[in-house]
């Protein structure tokens, strides 16, 4: 009865797995506190104090400052934006353009998908920084272009687990019967394969995002992203380094919260593979 | 009954941990066998029987609870502490997938040696000599060679002889056969039979025979064990039960399966429903909610009760329901069957090849050059031409590899033919076919759980077809899907299910469903009963025959099962390596003149109440060279005239008008063949 009513099927309040409401609890969390960061810090993230250097946490600085008497906590809080846009903008790019590559790759078994795979193989082979200096190289850095270039790195990846579970999927009876029923390849691979597919590609996609953070801060490292006294995770990790014995907290901050981020994208990963399966409505059910 | 039984099992319960609670797989099940007997022990699935032969062995899981008042084989207690030993030496254990049990990467010489090695302390070189030996024993040729060889090397009915000298390797004194033929063909499942049969002759063996299979169970066991849902509910000599089954669910099987034997124009006996939540077993009988003569008393426990011909059998009705068939709704009173009309769909000369390795596998260097070597290939589908004609089935028998499923493919133009001519209604069918053709002719297939995508609901399965054709759309789609549901069977209700909510049998059903949205005219089933249970296989093919005498659908009916094809064909098509042998009205193909391969086939088909015919039966060699350019049954022919069958095409013979068979012997050599059903009465009354 309630199938008619919610064409959605099982996402129905309720019935969410916990990890699902957990993971995305924290998730939104963290989007509202990025969302809001520039008016709730309590300091403006790229104002000097060099009388407070290297000040541990304290009721003033609740994170602590770095070198230059910086407030972490401001600086976390600005650069979520720019990390978390990084994050999701870049692994949304490469589910848009690496999924429906490993579709059309798997579906076509002649010289078009075998095209596909040996650009996906000559591009898993240049080392993922050189080719986001590739991209980045010869214009002025630009969030955006950090996006695509991040994003273009993990193309291929999301290319090849598509293609693998697709090709398994392609060999069942439930698709040769809508071949037999003269269905278009588009219907075939997007109605039929693509629901059945979800599970492994979003588990690997919710890994992405904080991979893709990371590389976009090493990118950042090369001067090739987001430029100081601009303020991103990545980078507060990686120029926290030098001081790491004399004021931990300058790296921790971020690291902490890139690792809060971390667990509950995947939590949201792990539960929306559940909400997705039609076996975890009976098993919620009491 | 002489000495003591070889294996006495008293009170084996097994139960499993589950999310929802214990599940009681066995309870109580008791049996004997007397040293150098057989006991057959048959159930459909789900039914437990795999599960004491892995008790026996002390096989099960961790979650397993394995419970018996008492378990002695020769002697000693089974189920102890120092069982291990005892099973290994005196045991020998054949299952059923010889693909998966044979370790690839070691030589067969040495997984037969392995036992001797760690049983007998026979040293390496002595224990591969023995291997060999007994690899020759189990009637496989050249030995030494293929001791040497590695699995892959062989073919199944090999690998499941290397496993059964493994088996034998010990001298055991008690054979556990867990469906050994299963997955073998019926020629070949034949072969092993007779070679179980011979080893326990000479070595007086005694045996567990686990099998769902009642014809087989029949050929080889004295005794017999019904096994349903975890509890035995029949169990005497093998001939008693066959002959007078008391158990109603012993007469539901036996009225199930669909025999050579029998007048097809009888209805199967499907058995309605499922087994019973085995997690709250019921006290009482637990078949008493599938069973058409349950009455008020059958909710009280029932006790295995003795009957004459020292047969016992758990139901309390069994005294008054004796001689009493399984009823049997009879078929829909729909127009009587339609002659057979026109030909709808036309192969002609339909052929495939399918290539073999990659551009790089035909790479050959000669002296020192590069060069390209001619593809290899394999002749999947070889020139087959057949029509099906209007309200009529075809039924297409072979065994694996012989291209029957690449026939099915090719006339619905899943799969492009290299050669031939593909015409529906008398119009050539275009290489990408219309719409109206898509329409027309849908597909049946074998598995259920694959027919079925698992994220989509019954109603979304079925509206698909139907707002694709334009059949129906709007607010008619819910009264359409309603309707195809009750065509097959299944309540409205079902609507809303996924297919992981429904039974093996539920999910062929829908997939019937979804093929009949279209209101096709030809509907192709390959291997459509192949994977179900046989009263459910009878129900799925009442369904068929009904939508045949209903809708005047035509069929082309595949099936490795001539049982199954003389239960619903009216011609019949056989295949071997490709090409067509025969072909002609059901009648014609099933009595002389045949082909050879006809005639090996029926006589390797295990039929109930047919014991006789074992002396009689044609036994083709296991192995084969590669055919030539002749007739491709050439190498395993036992009627074999010489070499003009391995280097000329055989001519066709049309002893009858539409009897075709493809064969260099003379017509009346062919005609003088015996019968292989034996003549064809039915010496025995249907169950």
């Amino acid at each position: 009865m309630t199938a008619r009513a919610n064409p959605v099927g099982i996402l129905r309040a309720g019935r969410l797995p916990p990890s699902l409401v957990m993971g995305g609890i924290v998730v939104a969390l963290l989007v509202a506190l990025a969302l809001l960061g520039p008016w709730i810090a309590p300091y403006p993230f790229d104002q000097f104090n060099v009388r407070a250097r290297f000040s541990p946490p304290d009721a003033q600085h609740w994170f602590g400052t770095d070198e230059f008497g910086r407030d972490v906590l401001s600086r976390v809080l600005v650069g979520a934006r720019y990390s978390l846009l990084i994050g999701f903008g870049a692994s949304a790019l490469s589910l848009v353009l690496g999924v429906p590559l490993g579709l059309v790759a798997a579906y076509r078994r002649d010289v078009g998908g075998e095209l596909i795979m040996r650009a996906v193989d000559v591009m898993i082979s240049v080392p993922p920084i050189l080719l986001g200096l590739l991209i980045l190289a010869v214009t002025p850095p630009d969030i955006w272009k950090t996006i695509l270039a991040v994003g273009i790195v993990y193309v291929p990846i999301m290319t090849r687990i598509t293609r693998s579970v697709a090709l398994g999927l392609l060999a069942e009876d439930f698709v040769q019967a809508a071949r037999a029923r003269g269905e278009s390849a588009f219907y075939i691979l997007f109605g039929e394969i693509l629901p059945n597919a979800w599970p492994p590609i979003i588990v690997e996609t919710s890994l992405r995002v904080t991979f893709a953070i990371l590389l976009g801060s090493a990118l950042s490292f090369l001067g090739l992203g987001a430029q100081p006294p601009m303020s991103e995770w990545g980078l507060m990790i990686a120029q926290s380094r030098p001081f790491i014995e004399q004021a931990p907290w300058i790296g921790l901050a971020p690291g902490i919260v890139l690792c809060i981020l971390l667990v509950s994208v995947n939590l949201v990963g792990e539960g929306l593979r559940e909400a997705l399966d039609p076996r975890f409505a009976e098993r919620g059910s009491p | 009954m002489t000495a003591a039984p070889i294996l006495a099992v008293e009170g084996l319960s097994v139960s499993y941990a589950t999310a929802r609670g214990r599940l009681a797989a066995l309870d109580d099940v008791s049996f004997a066998i007397p040293r150098g007997r057989s006991l057959g022990l048959v159930g459909e699935s789900g039914s437990g029987k795999s599960t004491v032969i892995l008790a026996l062995l002390g096989l099960l899981g961790a979650g397993a609870r394995t419970g018996a008042r008492s378990a002695v084989f020769m002697g000693g207690d089974l189920l102890g502490k120092e069982a291990p030993n005892r099973r290994g030496d005196r045991i020998g254990v054949v299952f059923q997938d010889p693909g998966a049990v044979l370790n690839p990467a070691l030589t067969v010489g040495l997984q037969v040696a392995e036992p001797l090695m760690v049983h007998r302390g026979l040293a390496r070189g002595a224990a591969l000599e023995r291997a060999a030996a007994l690899l020759g024993e189990v009637g496989i040729h050249r030995p030494a060679e293929m001791a040497r060889a590695y699995p892959h090397q062989l073919s199944g009915g090999m690998k499941q002889r290397a496993l059964i000298a493994m088996a034998l390797s010990c001298e055991p004194d008690l054979l556990l056969l867990d469906e050994p033929t299963t997955a073998l063909d019926v020629t070949v499942e034949a072969q092993i039979l007779d070679l179980l049969q011979a080893e326990r002759e000479r070595r007086g063996l005694s045996i567990l025979f686990v099998s769902h299979n009642l014809g087989i169970v029949e050929r080889l066991c004295d005794e017999l064990a019904v096994l349903y849902a975890g509890r035995i509910v029949e169990q005497g000599p093998t001939a008693a039960i066959f002959r007078q089954p008391r158990h109603p669910y012993t007469k539901g099987l036996l009225g199930a399966l669909p025999r050579l034997d029998r007048d097809r124009a009888l209805r199967l006996v499907p058995i309605p429903g499922g087994l019973p939540d085995l997690t709250r077993p019921p006290p009482g009988c637990n078949f008493e909610a599938r069973c058409p003569f349950a009455v008020a008393g059958c909710a009280a426990p029932q006790a295995l009760q003795p009957q004459p011909d020292t047969v016992r059998v758990r139901c309390h009705r069994s005294r008054e329901l004796e001689g009493k068939a399984w009823p049997v709704e009879s078929a829909s009173p729909a127009q009587a069957r339609r002659a057979a009309g026109e030909p709808i769909l036309e192969a002609d000369r339909l052929s495939k090849t399918f290539p073999l390795g990659g551009i790089l596998s035909r790479l050959r260097f000669e002296g020192g050059l590069p060069r390209l070597g001619p593809p290899a290939a394999v002749r999947a589908v070889d020139a087959v031409s057949i029509a099906v004609r209007s309200g009529q089935v075809l039924g297409v028998v072979g065994e694996s590899g012989s291209g029957k499923s690449t026939l099915a493919r090719l006339v619905l133009r899943l799969l492009e033919a290299d050669g031939g001519a593909l015409s529906y209604r008398k119009r050539p069918v275009a290489r990408v076919p219309d719409r109206g053709f898509r329409r027309h002719a849908q597909i049946v297939f074998q598995n259920p759980e694959s027919s079925l995508n698992p994220r989509k609901r019954v109603s979304q399965i079925l509206a698909r077809p139907l707002a694709l054709f334009g059949v129906a759309g709007g607010r008619d789609l819910a009264a359409r899907i309603d309707r195809l549901l009750e065509l097959v069977r299944l309540p409205a209700s079902y609507r809303d299910r996924y297919p992981h909510q429904l039974s093996g049998g539920e999910k062929q059903r829908v997939s019937i469903a979804r093929a009949m949205a279209s209101e096709p005219e030809v509907l192709v089933c390959d291997e459509a009963v192949s994977a179900l249970d046989v009263s459910v296989q009878a129900a799925i093919l009442n369904l068929f025959a009904d939508l045949r005498d209903e809708l005047g659908v035509a069929y082309l009916f595949i099936s490795h099962d001539i049982s199954v094809i003389a239960h619903l064909a009216d011609r019949v098509a056989v295949m071997y390596g490709g090409a067509l042998v025969e072909e002609g009205a059901l009648t014609e193909v099933l009595r002389p003149p045949y082909h050879p391969y006809t005639e090996a086939l029926l006589s390797a088909v295990p039929m109930v109440g047919s014991r006789e015919r074992a002396a009689q039966r044609v036994r083709l060699p296991a192995e084969a060279a590669a055919p030539g350019a002749g007739c491709r049954f050439a190498p395993r022919c036992p009627r074999r005239i010489g070499t003009i069958c391995d280097a000329v095409p055989p001519p066709a013979h049309e002893p009858a008008p539409g009897h075709r068979i493809a064969c260099h012997l003379p017509l009346d050599q062919l005609a003088a063949l015996a019968p292989a059903l034996g003549g064809m009465e039915s010496s025995h009354p249907p169950g």
